[in-house]
């Protein structure tokens, strides 16, 4: 029917003329508007990259990629032994201050010193090892003009033998004397004088002694005998410990160092080196000890060592009195950093997570949370800002004092502290993200509830308005047919251009690491990994393209925002 | 300020579509912290006159003498503030919201601006059948062939319906106003300044069309200008209104062979006369209108009226009638005779 008609008509009635409705209007005039189309293209493609391209990806959001690799790791260190080494009896205490105070005694000539309240005297077991003992004041004696009086201490019951045995002590000057076996140490002037039962406490020795198997430990007992025959030591030598004779010789390789052997296997070594493994659940063997002793004795500095069936490399390196030794190793190591190759083209985060793949997945969350949010700003905005300005009076009034009180809210600090508390709290990223939509969707409302309020106030007196009326539309009618088809351009290009901040916003707040968290990737959190100017100048592959996709999305929705605005703008000519 | 000034009920009188008594609509002045309404603007201040079945009544009267608020009022567009409107014998102000709804239709308006009374995002075809079809008048079948029929009527072709209002210029958008209005079937027709945003040769063809439609349809106007040339070739009645008060109302032919009021006088003396020989004796009004807000005491218009006597400054006059349906509101004609010039003969 359409069709007759046109025939009928003349070629130059302007029933002819195409008919455009007001959004044909806009469209074409969007259309036309080079920026606009530029920017489509922008957000078209980031909507591609982003939701295509994570499905098109091998790889997963939060994928970690590790390669095994020969690294060199500190295996153990060794040094010379220059200064005392303690072993205590069981059950004694040589607290810290009284073992420099030991070295101070020593250097001084002296055999006694004292150190918190507490005495303490020594003896050489041999050359290279001290026995200290604490002693306890047992006796005393005062002489008076000849006489000698002697008095127990702390209920230290003074016989006649003892109170012979002492004055004959002080008599002749000597600085011990010895009754039933039990030692006493005189010390003090002629004329006040103590006797002192000493008990040993510790040891103190040059010497490290290493054994061969891990359950054997160093004890006092144990190191006093061997301490006491390697004094006597002269190629040759024994002594009983235990029941048990263990036999001495020096090492074939290194004749500073002594073998200790019990029934003919080698049990411990007595040497000046100290070996420790880095690793605190390491034991080296004694026999890899000696190796290591000999290879530094001999200058070498590399050897191999099979330990458990497995053969490593072991290198030797100096630092002055210092040897580390290192071993050749197998260690899995996260790929971070790896610059772009076929395999990750875009390289890798400081995680070692595809970046390609991560700004894809990054790119849908900050896109999906850019529209949750201005949706949740519209919903709120146009429903809020409509009630107020279709209502007025009183309901105007309260809805704009909340807009008003919205607005004194400083979003920044705000955003800042919900972030930290979240980070306290230890939200779960997902439930994280959610409310972190709804913040910024709550903060956001009022703009757009300003701008919807405003557009219905001057609407409402339109005559059009008056018109529907008077002709007798339904309430209903006239909001949804002549009032919101009215305000809906104004919201179009409000809410275009609310994406491009919002998602600047939560751009922001993820690279502050108080937005999307892992393993979550948004386009913040990507370029949060730059955290130093190390990575920020040698890693340009890290922080670029994410930085280059929130540019783009950003431009993008800013030109359509412009392009619709002027596209609405009836002023503008077709 | 009450607003209860008591009035005399009138009668239905079946040769009237529509009669209005004592009509009064304040608006108030919010001001103050707490918006309490401190004063009243007295834009319609208790008028009476009454429109005869297929006649047009034109109200006249300077800007802001509220004579849109008394097309609006009696429309119920604005809420009155006391008086009677009676639409064929019905109140308008007491029905309910559903009726006064469906009497819509027998009561319509056509605005001044035609810019500004067509929703843009709407086709006209839909904005002239939205109301039929809202209101059940035609099947809907036949909805699309109305709407076809009352654009005719109104010299719109039909095949314009799916056009929207920005591609029509100025005398056009008043035609799809005027066939708006129309296509409800009306009885009754407020002419809002329907021709003032018009330029002169347009308004002779929209005035013409309004009389037209008026034989055709057996309509009733109240035609709200400034213009009284055109008020009196398209009214019966006239009414001139001064400050929210009608101060004369009659027959057009009465009103113009005899003005009485003063300011009738002087307003009827601006008309221009396409003659140039016609030497004009215009009768020049001192200063400006009051503020309806502060209006003068005694007789409104007593500030400006060159007949100015003591008893206006006190004392406001009240309606009488001089000659049959001619009534004047002035205390130059309290007594039988005119005081002066004889102007109250006949």
């Amino acid at each position: 029917m359409d069709n007759e008609r046109k025939n009928d008509v003349s070629l130059n009635s302007d029933q002819r003329i195409k008919v455009l409705s007001p959004g044909m209007l806009v469209f074409k005039r969007f259309v036309r508007n080079r920026l606009a189309i530029v920017g489509v293209c922008c957000i078209g493609f980031m909507f591609l990259f982003s939701f295509l391209g994570g499905f098109l990806m091998p790889y997963g959001e939060a994928q970690v990629f590790t390669t095994y690799t020969e690294m060199l790791n500190d295996y153990a260190g060794v040094s010379r032994n220059t200064e005392f080494r303690y072993t205590l009896k069981d059950g004694k205490d040589f607290p810290l201050v009284a073992r420099s105070q030991l070295v101070l005694a020593r250097n001084n000539g002296e055999t006694t010193f004292s150190s918190q309240g507490v005495d303490y005297s020594f003896t050489e077991v041999s050359e290279t090892c001290l026995e200290v003992s604490a002693m306890q004041r047992v006796a005393e004696a005062n002489s008076f003009g000849g006489s000698v009086v002697i008095s127990g201490v702390d209920g230290f019951t003074v016989s006649a033998a003892f109170e012979s045995a002492f004055t004959e002590a002080i008599e002749s000057g000597a600085d011990r004397f010895e009754l039933d076996g039990v030692e006493y140490i005189v010390s003090g002037d002629k004329r006040v004088s103590g006797a002192y039962s000493s008990e040993p406490v510790a040891l103190a020795s040059y010497n490290v002694f290493d054994f061969a198997s891990s359950s054997s430990t160093n004890n006092f007992d144990f190191q006093i005998a061997a301490e006491t025959a390697a004094g006597e030591f002269d190629g040759e030598g024994s002594f009983e410990f235990g029941g048990e004779t263990y036999m001495m010789s020096p090492d074939p390789d290194d004749d500073e160092v002594i073998n200790i052997t019990l029934g003919g296997e080698l049990y411990a070594q007595m040497s000046d080196y100290i070996i420790q493994p880095i690793e605190s659940d390491v034991f080296i063997s004694l026999d890899m000890r000696r190796l290591i002793k000999e290879c530094i004795a001999d200058g070498v500095t590399t050897f191999t060592w099979e330990e458990d069936g497995v053969e490593s490399e072991y290198s030797i390196v100096r630092s002055n009195d210092r040897w580390t030794i290192k071993r050749v190793q197998d260690t899995l190591v996260v790929d971070k950093y790896q610059f772009p190759s076929a395999e990750h083209p875009l390289g890798t985060d400081g995680n070692g997570m595809d970046l390609l793949t991560r700004i894809m997945y990054g790119g849908r969350i900050s896109l999906m949370i850019g529209f949750i949010v201005v949706f949740i700003e519209l919903l709120l905005g146009v429903i809020l800002g409509g009630i107020a300005g279709y209502f007025g009076r009183w309901v105007d009034n309260l809805i704009m004092r909340i807009v008003d009180v919205f607005y004194c809210i400083p979003a920044t600090p705000l955003l800042i502290i919900l972030g930290s508390v979240m980070n306290g709290m230890r939200i779960d990223p997902q439930l994280r993200m959610i409310y972190l939509m709804l913040i910024l969707g709550f903060l956001g409302w009022p703009s757009i509830a300003r701008l919807v309020r405003g557009q219905i106030l001057s609407l409402r007196e339109q005559e059009f308005m008056v018109a529907a009326e008077a002709t007798g539309l339904s309430v209903r009618r006239r909001i949804f047919r002549h009032l919101i088809p009215n305000v809906i351009p104004q919201l179009i290009v409000n809410a275009t251009m609310s994406l491009g901040s919002v998602i600047l916003t939560e751009a922001t707040l993820s690279f502050l690491g108080i937005g999307v968290k892992y393993p979550f990737a948004s386009w913040g959190n990507i370029i949060n990994d730059v955290s130093d100017v190390y990575v920020m100048t040698n890693y340009l592959f890290v922080w670029i393209p994410a930085g280059f996709c929130i540019l783009i999305t950003v431009l993008g929705f800013n030109f359509i925002g412009d392009g619709l605005r002027d596209a609405f703008d009836p002023k503008m000519k077709r | 300020m009450t607003t209860e000034t008591s009035y005399q009920p009138i009668v239905h009188d079946d040769r009237y579509i529509l009669e209005v008594n004592e009509l009064k609509k304040y608006f108030p002045i919010k001001g103050g912290l707490f918006g309490k309404t401190s004063r009243y603007v007295r834009a319609v201040d208790g008028i009476t006159f009454n429109v005869e079945r297929g006649t047009t009544m034109g109200l006249v009267g300077e800007s802001g003498c509220g004579k849109t608020t008394v097309g609006r009022t009696i429309l119920r567009l604005t809420d009155k503030t006391s008086g009677q409107v009676l639409f064929n014998g019905q109140e308008v102000h007491d029905l309910s919201k559903d009726e006064l709804r469906r009497k819509r239709t027998e009561m319509q308006l056509i605005f001044q601006d035609p810019y500004s009374s067509l929703s843009p995002r709407l086709p006209i075809g839909e904005i002239i059948g939205e109301a039929v079809r809202e209101h059940n008048l035609v099947p809907k079948k036949e909805l699309a062939d109305y709407i076809a029929k009352v654009m005719n009527e109104c010299g719109l072709p039909g095949y314009y319906r799916d056009r929207y209002p920005h591609e029509f210029s100025g005398g056009q958008r008043q035609r799809i106003c005027i066939a708006r209005a129309l296509a409800l079937n009306p009885q009754f027709v407020v002419c809002d300044e329907p021709v003032s945003a018009l330029d002169v040769s347009i308004q002779a063809q929209i005035i013409n069309l309004l009389v037209d439609l008026q034989k055709e349809r057996k309509l009733t106007y109240l035609f709200i200008s400034h213009d009284l040339s055109v008020v009196e070739h398209i009214s019966d009645t006239i009414g001139v209104m001064y400050l929210g008060n009608l101060v004369e109302y009659g027959k057009k032919e009465d009103i113009f062979s005899n003005p009485l009021h003063p300011y009738t006088r002087a307003l009827f003396s601006a008309i221009s006369i396409p003659d140039p020989n016609y030497k004009m004796n215009r009768i020049v009004l001192e200063g400006s209108i009051p503020s309806p807000a502060n209006p003068p005491s005694g007789c409104k218009f007593h500030t400006r009226c060159s007949k100015c006597m003591e008893k206006c400054k006190h004392e406001a006059p009240v309606q009488k009638m001089i000659e049959p349906g001619h009534y004047v509101v002035c205390h130059l004609y309290d007594e039988e005779k005119g005081v002066e010039d004889g102007a109250a003969t006949v």
